[in-house]
């Protein structure tokens, strides 16, 4: 059984932004690390690494769809386990709206070949849509399984899982091939190991490119992004209330009351 | 019948609140649009549901009762979603950004080729077409995006938007069966969350983070809440702490919120925790660092030890509610 886990590169949580001509930049001069693995990729990479301990998976591939640089969650996810990777490595990538993102990684899991199951994060945190895996589940046609808090079983060619939804848990039963969504709750992220590392660092990584995959990159948006602006600045300034404790409690529950949010 | 679809979810026999507030949308989307409001209802018994809809302004409501569809799947509700609005000729499809709206929605994106405006905080109709307004990059930046050409998908958050209004409007539901289900997800078992306000439904939150100093910290702050009817939540810090389960983390890799108000104490406001609440209407922070940033978000400020303050907040509310 093959696995493949998706990982994009996104921008740092501490990243600042700006934005010329409606083209986005951003810099962390905190971190000198602008970009970094989706925070909630990491639980899918965990999870597919989990698939070959726990669940018998003969290969868990790491795939990206991005830019050159994006290579660098690549070496991170073999750092951490995976066992091979694969890169869609195009500019135009980052133009396209959600639905020919997905195309593109279902296209480079055709090239891949043969994988069981998908594994994907819940959502990417630049644009927090959280559409990709059902949009790729319908491009690949397999079963998507969403905000999967655990996986129960594989096996006899079928995969049951535990979902967290706003009501509670669900626990769902499906034949594989299928596409999976984690939630945070599923696992704790493995660190990379100081050998894995070294390994990740040496790997020859397989990439190819849009047109390689036969992905169309032109048109391919049906999503226009009119503007890109900053928002406006919480309106007033704060309002610090003094005095001792009880003249302070006091004071903040007449604002409250009168903000009429109690 | 074209014009506005709204996907309704069914919360165990009534309208999710995430439901209400997409169908208020809906209903100013079709009027600018002049045209009319349908609302799409599936499930198992949702004669509660669909009359809800028409309450709350549907024009229209497209039932799918099957005792096959009880429990949802993404495989079962989606190809009939589809299908209804491919029928309906629809112009325009509203959904809650939930886990279900979101699967619901790319899947008929995925299907159909409608564009998809995913998370909208606003929206508003130009031109005779919808333009949403979204946050990128965990709100530092703006969106306003459009689809240019066929049908319009857009999913809100939660909310964002207020739920729509009574119009006292009542009818009879036109029923639609359903299409076969995409593959063979079964639901084998679910257990349903204790009552409760959920975070991303409350009107009022009160957080704790390292401040509070230990698991026994959240009882002041759990006291206050209880004092307001709020849900409690929390920082990252006091959740990687182990004081408090991952379910109240407010934050980047948590949850977002947008309460009326949203009581942070013994939190710094790291960037990564503003970027799960700082649309809340009104924000207090409660910390003994006047330098914290919080201070920066806020719109009321207490400097002092948490542990004096909460209880005396409590009992101030207490007298006076
Ligand atoms: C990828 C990534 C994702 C992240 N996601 C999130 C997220 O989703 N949510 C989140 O919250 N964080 C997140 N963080 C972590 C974030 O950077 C901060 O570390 C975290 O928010 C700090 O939590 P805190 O404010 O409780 O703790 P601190 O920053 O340590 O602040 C504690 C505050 O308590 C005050 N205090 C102490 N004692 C008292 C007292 N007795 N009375 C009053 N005040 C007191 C102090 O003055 C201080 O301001 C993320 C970080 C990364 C890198
Ligand atoms: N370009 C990409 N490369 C790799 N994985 C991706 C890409 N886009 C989306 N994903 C996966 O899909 C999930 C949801 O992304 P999104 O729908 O953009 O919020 C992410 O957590 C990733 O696992």
């Amino acid at each position: 059984m093959k696995v493949v886990v998706c990982v994009k590169q996104t921008p740092s949580t501490t990243a600042t932004f700006s934005v010329s001509d409606n083209v986005v930049s951003w810099e962390d001069t905190g971190s000198g690390k602008p970009n970094v693995v989706n925070p909630w990729d990491e639980f899918c990479v965990e999870e597919g690494i989990r698939m070959k301990e726990n669940h018998g998976a003969s290969a868990v591939v790491a795939l990206t769809a991005g830019p050159e640089g994006a290579v660098d969650v690549l070496r991170t996810s073999l750092a951490m386990g995976c066992t091979e990777a694969f890169h869609v490595a195009d500019d135009a990538i980052a133009d396209m709206d959600a639905n020919n993102n997905a195309k593109v990684l279902a296209a480079a899991v055709n090239q891949i070949g043969d994988a069981q199951v998908i594994i994907c994060g819940k959502q990417a945190i630049d644009g927090d849509s959280g559409v990709t895996p059902v949009l790729l589940a319908r491009e690949l046609g397999m079963t998507p399984l969403t905000y999967v808090s655990a996986i129960k079983s594989v096996d006899g060619g079928s995969i049951t899982v535990e979902r967290l939804t706003e009501a509670g848990q669900q626990e769902v039963t499906a034949s594989l091939p299928v596409v999976v969504s984690v939630v945070r709750e599923i696992n704790e992220p493995r660190y990379p190991s100081f050998m894995g590392i070294r390994k990740a660092n040496k790997a020859k990584i397989p990439t190819t490119n849009l047109a390689d995959l036969g992905v169309e990159a032109s048109g391919s948006s049906n999503v226009n992004w009119g503007t890109i602006y900053a928002p406006a600045a919480r309106e007033g300034e704060v309002e610090m209330l003094s005095g001792d404790v009880g003249d302070q409690v006091k004071a903040l529950v007449d604002r409250l009351f009168e903000e009429k949010v109690i | 019948m074209s014009g506005v679809f709204v996907y309704i979810e069914n919360a165990g026999g009534e309208m999710a609140s995430i439901s209400s507030e997409a169908l208020g949308v809906a209903r100013g989307v079709a009027a600018d649009l002049g045209s009319s409001v349908t609302a799409v209802v599936i499930g198992s018994g949702v004669d509660g549901v669909a009359s809800a809809a028409f309450d709350l302004g549907a024009d229209n409501v497209i039932a799918v009762d099957d005792a096959s569809l009880e429990h949802y799947t993404a495989s079962a509700y989606g190809p009939t979603v589809t299908q209804i609005v491919g029928d309906g000729g629809a112009d325009v499809l509203v959904a809650g950004a939930s886990t279900e709206g979101r699967d619901i929605s790319a899947w008929v994106s995925a299907d159909t080729g409608a564009g998809l405006m995913a998370d909208a905080i606003g929206v508003k109709v130009d031109d005779g077409r919808v333009v949403a307004t979204r946050t990128v990059y965990a709100g530092k930046l703006l969106a306003d995006v459009s689809v240019p050409e066929g049908l319009q998908i857009v999913t809100t958050r939660n909310r964002a938007f207020p739920p729509a209004e009574s119009t006292g409007g009542s009818g009879a539901a036109s029923s639609a069966s359903a299409v076969e289900a995409a593959g063979d997800a079964q639901v084998v078992g679910i257990s349903q969350k204790e009552s409760g306000v959920s975070l991303t439904d409350a009107s009022k939150i009160v957080s704790g983070g390292r401040g509070v100093g230990g698991p026994e910290g959240f009882e002041p702050v759990q006291a206050l809440a209880d004092s307001i009817g709020a849900a409690m939540g929390a920082s990252r810090a006091a959740v990687d702490a182990g004081w408090i389960p991952y379910d109240h983390q407010v934050g980047q890799t948590g949850k977002t919120v947008s309460p009326d108000l949203y009581i942070a104490c013994g939190i710094s406001g790291a960037i990564q925790h503003q970027a799960g609440m700082r649309t809340s209407k009104v924000i207090v922070a409660i910390n003994k660092d006047s330098d914290a940033p919080i201070f920066g978000l806020a719109s009321y400020g207490i400097v002092g030890d948490l542990f004096e303050v909460l209880p005396a907040l409590e009992s101030e509310f207490k007298s006076r509610m």
